[in-house]
């Protein structure tokens, strides 16, 4: 209700700006289904059963022109996955500095990546989905301030983002939403792009708190027992080893696009590391190519997920720590391990000057659990 | 063998013809001269300036009009999908807004010939003197 009656609130108060406002409404939308090809694999939210949900959305941007280089946007997003509520994803106002520099204030997105900002405008990009190796961090959002600055430099065009703000929602650990914070965030991102090619890196740090303690750890004890305990059999150093509170957390992101003579090629390369926390320390990274004949953009691409276990955490307690308290550290830190390949093929037809049909087949290899996954997935992205 | 000439040489004067059949316009009293890579900046929404550091406002014919087609895939060499995409990529991040689109060759004339910070392609064909003419495509 109270989303509504803001949703109300807010779309009146654009709608009201004054006559000589220029209001200009856009939107997007992606249908699309999908399903595992065997019955007990889950991936990527879907199951063995075919499901039209999970994957679409809906989204609606009103920009409003204020004039004197002030402008307010709303960008209303409702997704599948969340049963459709509709929900700010964007809301901010912008300032056009000067002609090479522009603020933007308000909700906006964590520019960890190549395609952060539009990885939900689906007809922005050939693929069915961006790579989840590497997208699959969550925090996308931010509430802060955020400056563009581009320009040319030489032959190439130049981008810098200088955003800072705070996260304030939500993570999943071990199939539990729990509160997540990320506060304090500063973060620098520069784009170069020539007329063929485009070179990015990210940098961003922040303080992230995450609220394991409600998470269960085995029935009737969670994480917050567990570390109570441990605190209490003289082990809080151990348990600040742990916890997620208030942790200094470090991005850093390279990329690179080429686009020529048809040829596609997007690669990305992730580091995530979160100190004195079980979060183990990711490396992650895809490589996509891709061909354009003409309406029909077909492509592959490979993914790798390395994220080794912080053992590093209980080893200097393995004499100290009786095996009561030992186990369950150790099966909390090895609960983030992850190694995994993913190989996806794909392709993009646009059968229409505003719509693509997209359909993309991809299989995860996971090294730990010793298991193969795969999905099936189609859809339309659409822009208006 | 003179034949065989005279008749390529009519090939290629017709078909330069076909090809030469956008012309960018400006209002008369613009003095910037108007590269293809100045065209490209501008319509792509990478420059707001002519050379001279003056404000531009490029205008762009509405998807369908005759030279908005040759537009695209001669001087911004994109297909019309393509650029819709490069679109999304600004607007659904606040980082820029497409051109202004008229509905066809008079609208553009109309207000190019109104503003002196206009830049417009229309039609060879449908050029006169209230336009002032810096490419031809």
């Amino acid at each position: 209700m109270i989303k509504k009656s803001l949703l109300a609130l807010s779309l009146s108060a654009l709608l009201a700006a004054p006559a000589y406002a220029d209001l200009t409404i856009n939107g997007f939308a992606s249908i699309k289904a999908g399903m595992t090809l065997d019955s007990d694999d889950t991936l990527y939210g879907y199951d063995d059963s075919l499901d039209f949900k999970n994957e679409s959305l809906f989204a609606v941007q009103l920009m409003s022109d204020l004039g004197d280089k002030l402008s307010v946007t709303a960008q209303l997003m409702g997704r599948g996955a969340d049963d459709f509520d509709v929900d700010f994803e964007w809301a901010f106002i912008s300032y056009q500095l000067t002609d090479e520099v522009r603020i933007n204030a308000g909700r906006l997105r964590t520019p960890f990546y190549k395609y952060s900002d539009y990885r939900d405008v689906g007809y922005a990009y050939d693929w069915l989905r961006v790579p989840q190796s590497v997208y699959g961090l969550g925090f996308d959002n931010i509430e802060g301030v955020s400056l563009y600055h581009t320009t040319q430099l030489g032959n190439f065009d130049s981008s810098v983002q200088l955003i800072a703000g705070a996260y304030d929602g939500e993570a999943s650990i071990s199939g539990t939403e729990v509160n997540a914070e990320i506060k304090d965030i500063l973060g620098i991102t520069w784009e170069l792009s020539q007329d063929w090619y485009s070179l990015r890196a990210a940098y961003l740090i922040g303080k992230v708190s995450v609220g394991a303690e409600a998470v269960s750890l085995q029935p009737g004890v969670t994480f917050g027992d567990f570390f109570n305990g441990l605190a209490g059999a003289g082990f809080s150093a151990l348990v600040n080893e742990i916890d997620i509170v208030e942790e200094d957390g470090e991005f850093f992101g390279l990329g690179f696009t080429v686009d020529k003579n048809d040829w596609l090629v997007v690669a990305e390369y992730t580091t995530v590391k979160v100190d004195n926390s079980f979060i183990a320390d990711q490396k992650n990274f895809y490589v996509s190519l891709g061909h354009r004949f003409d309406t029909i953009t077909p492509y592959i691409s490979y993914e790798k997920e390395d994220n080794p276990a912080k053992d590093e955490i209980y080893t200097p307690y393995q004499g100290s720590l009786p095996p009561s308290l030992l186990l369950p550290v150790v099966g909390i830190v090895q609960s983030q391990a992850r190694e995994a390949t993913t190989y996806n093929v794909g392709l993009r037809y646009d059968f229409h000057p505003s719509a693509a049909f997209k359909v993309q087949y991809s299989s995860e290899d996971n090294e730990i659990a010793d298991l193969r996954q795969d999905v099936l997935a189609f859809g339309v992205d659409l822009v208006f | 063998m003179r034949i065989k000439y005279l008749s390529l040489l009519a090939c290629a004067l017709l078909s330069a013809s076909v090809i030469a059949d956008i012309a960018v316009v400006v209002h008369p009293s613009n003095a910037n001269a108007v590269s293809a890579d100045d065209l490209n900046r501008l319509f792509l929404g990478r420059t707001s300036s002519f050379a001279d550091g003056s404000k531009a406002t490029p205008l762009n014919l509405a998807e369908g009009a005759a030279a908005r087609d040759e537009f695209d895939s001669k001087v911004l060499s994109r297909s019309s999908s393509q650029l819709k995409a490069y679109w999304s990529k600004l607007v659904f991040t606040g980082k820029g807004t497409p051109p202004k689109e008229l509905a066809d060759d008079a609208a553009v004339k109309a207000a190019v010939a109104a503003d002196p910070t206009a830049v417009g392609y229309i039609s060879s064909s449908s050029v006169d003197g209230s336009v002032k003419v810096v490419a031809n495509f």
